[in-house]
């Protein structure tokens, strides 16, 4: 498989703190590469440095290719990023910010609606839908960026559990269609249901990169987020406590 | 849609017609017969009407930017203090040459573009702060043109206050040269119609969806500070229009600018050929300041749309 990104000693600080240095990962074509770590550690920083958003020093290779050396307009032709959900004050509808997401794929617009469950929802503004339908949406103009990379933060934020299985059965379709996708997840078991390889930041300037099967055990997990972990049957999972 | 895009054509015909007879006198535009009427239709009214319907639709153009620019909707042609720097520029034209036909349009003109480099300075900030950063530099320029009009002598006052309250009667600018401003200024807010509406999804999803948010942002800027130099040199400070027109705009012909922005360029022109038509007829043969009518057609216009839509 050909790697559709590839990162050297790559650091990323912000408002003068260095969030992570020195990661070094690659992430294939049909591979899906999950972030973890806790609050404020730069997972979503990280994300917005891959997608050329941010600045960081080090190497981010695309397709082989320096990121810096690809034109603003070049880069979304390679790279679709979906992170917080855009502003609601100007009265867009969701046919509208579809078609914004879809360029000259718009005859695609009914059948991504269709897949995401907006399709009800198409003539309606943004403003008047909840946060979860606006996540469907997002996912929906997702969808649409028919592009090597996919760079996603909390794709399953604000939705129900139906949605959540829904939106992780999706990505895992993309993946077997060669897409590669780097994502920030705050769930453990979707995160563990779906990634190949994992990226943990710790909060203090560490990043560890390796395949899913190696770094997902309870004492890795537990120490990166400072929180207990335990193995029930096969399954990683936060410990809450026993059934009263 | 093409109905409501009808609607809006036979309203600027309809106003213009208005407009065209209405006045100390009424004259029917269609029976104009003798020189005097004919003079009074060709060359007093009707140039005064294409000045109200560019400086309008200039107005709403700059407004409908201002908007997307900042990501805010209450944000509108003078809330970076162009027009505050403006109306310094102006005033201080009016005290050092009085007699000057041209001193306070110059003087404007000059302002406005102290006032535009000024909040350029501030345009590598975000939305938030430059908006910051403008509504502290209008503060500025307000202090600055409450200290030269206590300063300016005291017959120079009421033709201050005249311009600072819009006054179309005493356009210094050609009316051929404010339309091909609304021409030119409607032609480059098109060709800019995808990426503003990018904008609409916040900075970093339109950069992500390959606009140049930077360049974008500095333009845009320029442009609207422009435009907006342009109508206030031409008939002072008109509020209201820049606001509301883009806002009503998007109500009726939803939120892309392709249709907000050759909506906003003749809405904003039909408001204030009717704003002004009213202004010299109301109280005639005095006139009323046409900033204070344009808020009391608009206001309800607006407030009922609202209401209607929810």
């Amino acid at each position: 498989m050909a790697a559709v990104l590839m990162l050297s000693n790559l650091s990323v600080q912000r408002g003068g703190t260095t969030l992570l240095s020195d990661l070094c990962c690659s992430c294939n074509a049909g591979e899906v590469v999950v972030i973890l770590g806790p609050n404020g550690a730069g997972k979503s920083s990280l994300l917005l440095a891959l997608a050329g958003l941010i600045p960081a020093t080090g190497l981010i290779e695309l397709n082989a290719a320096p990121l810096h050396s690809y034109s603003r307009h070049e880069l979304s032709r390679h790279v679709a990023w979906q992170g917080e959900l855009p502003p609601t004050e100007f009265g867009l509808t969701v046919q509208q910010r579809l078609e914004l997401a879809a360029g000259e794929q718009s005859a695609n617009i009914e059948n991504v609606a269709t897949c995401m469950d907006v399709k009800p929802l198409l003539h309606r503004p943004l403003g008047e839908l909840s946060s979860g339908e606006r996540q469907r949406v997002e996912l929906a103009a997702l969808m649409l960026r028919d592009v090597p990379l996919w760079l996603l933060d909390e794709p399953t934020a604000h939705l129900d559990l139906k949605h959540q299985i829904h939106c992780i059965h999706m990505l895992k379709e993309q993946r077997t269609r060669g897409r590669a996708i780097v994502m920030v997840l705050h769930d453990l078991q979707q995160a563990l249901a779906i990634a190949d390889a994992l990226i943990l930041i710790d909060g203090k300037g560490n990043a560890e990169y390796g395949a899913a099967a190696r770094l997902s055990d309870s004492q890795t997990l537990s120490q990166l987020f400072d929180a207990s972990v335990i193995t029930q049957g096969d399954v990683l999972v936060p410990d809450y406590g026993g059934q009263s | 849609m093409t109905l409501r895009w009808f609607a809006l054509g036979c309203g600027i015909i309809a106003c213009m017609l208005i407009g065209l007879g209405a006045g100390e006198q009424w004259i029917n535009p269609f029976a104009a017969h003798d020189p005097m009427s004919g003079t009074i239709l060709w060359e007093l009214r009707l140039p005064r009407l294409l000045t109200a319907f560019a400086v309008g639709g200039l107005l709403a153009l700059a407004g409908a930017w201002f908007q997307v620019l900042l990501g805010n909707p209450l944000a509108e042609p003078y809330v970076l203090g162009v027009a505050g720097s403006a109306s310094a520029g102006a005033v201080t034209g009016l005290m050092f040459m009085p007699e000057s036909a041209w001193a306070m349009s110059a003087g404007a003109f000059a302002g406005a573009w102290i006032g535009i480099v000024t909040v350029m300075f501030f345009s590598h900030l975000g939305s938030s702060r430059m908006l910051l950063a403008g509504v502290v530099l209008a503060a500025f320029w307000s202090a600055v043109l409450a200290l030269l009009l206590a300063l300016l002598p005291e017959q120079g006052l009421y033709r201050a206050f005249s311009w600072m309250m819009g006054d179309l009667s005493h356009s210094d600018i050609p009316v051929y040269v404010l339309l091909a401003a609304w021409g030119v200024a409607l032609g480059c807010g098109l060709l800019l119609t995808r990426a503003l509406d990018m904008l609409l999804l916040g900075e970093r999803h339109a950069e992500a969806l390959g606009i140049n948010v930077k360049q974008l942002r500095q333009r845009l800027l320029l442009l609207a500070s422009a435009v907006t130099a342009v109508a206030v040199t031409a008939a002072g400070t008109i509020g209201f229009v820049g606001l509301v027109i883009p806002h009503l705009m998007r109500l009726l012909f939803g939120s892309l600018h392709r249709a907000v922005l050759p909506a906003s360029a003749i809405g904003g022109g039909l408001l204030l050929v009717l704003a002004d038509t009213a202004a010299r007829t109301i109280v005639a043969p005095a006139e009323l300041p046409v900033g204070i009518l344009t808020a009391i057609i608009g206001v309800p216009v607006f407030l009922f749309l609202l209401l209607r839509r929810n």
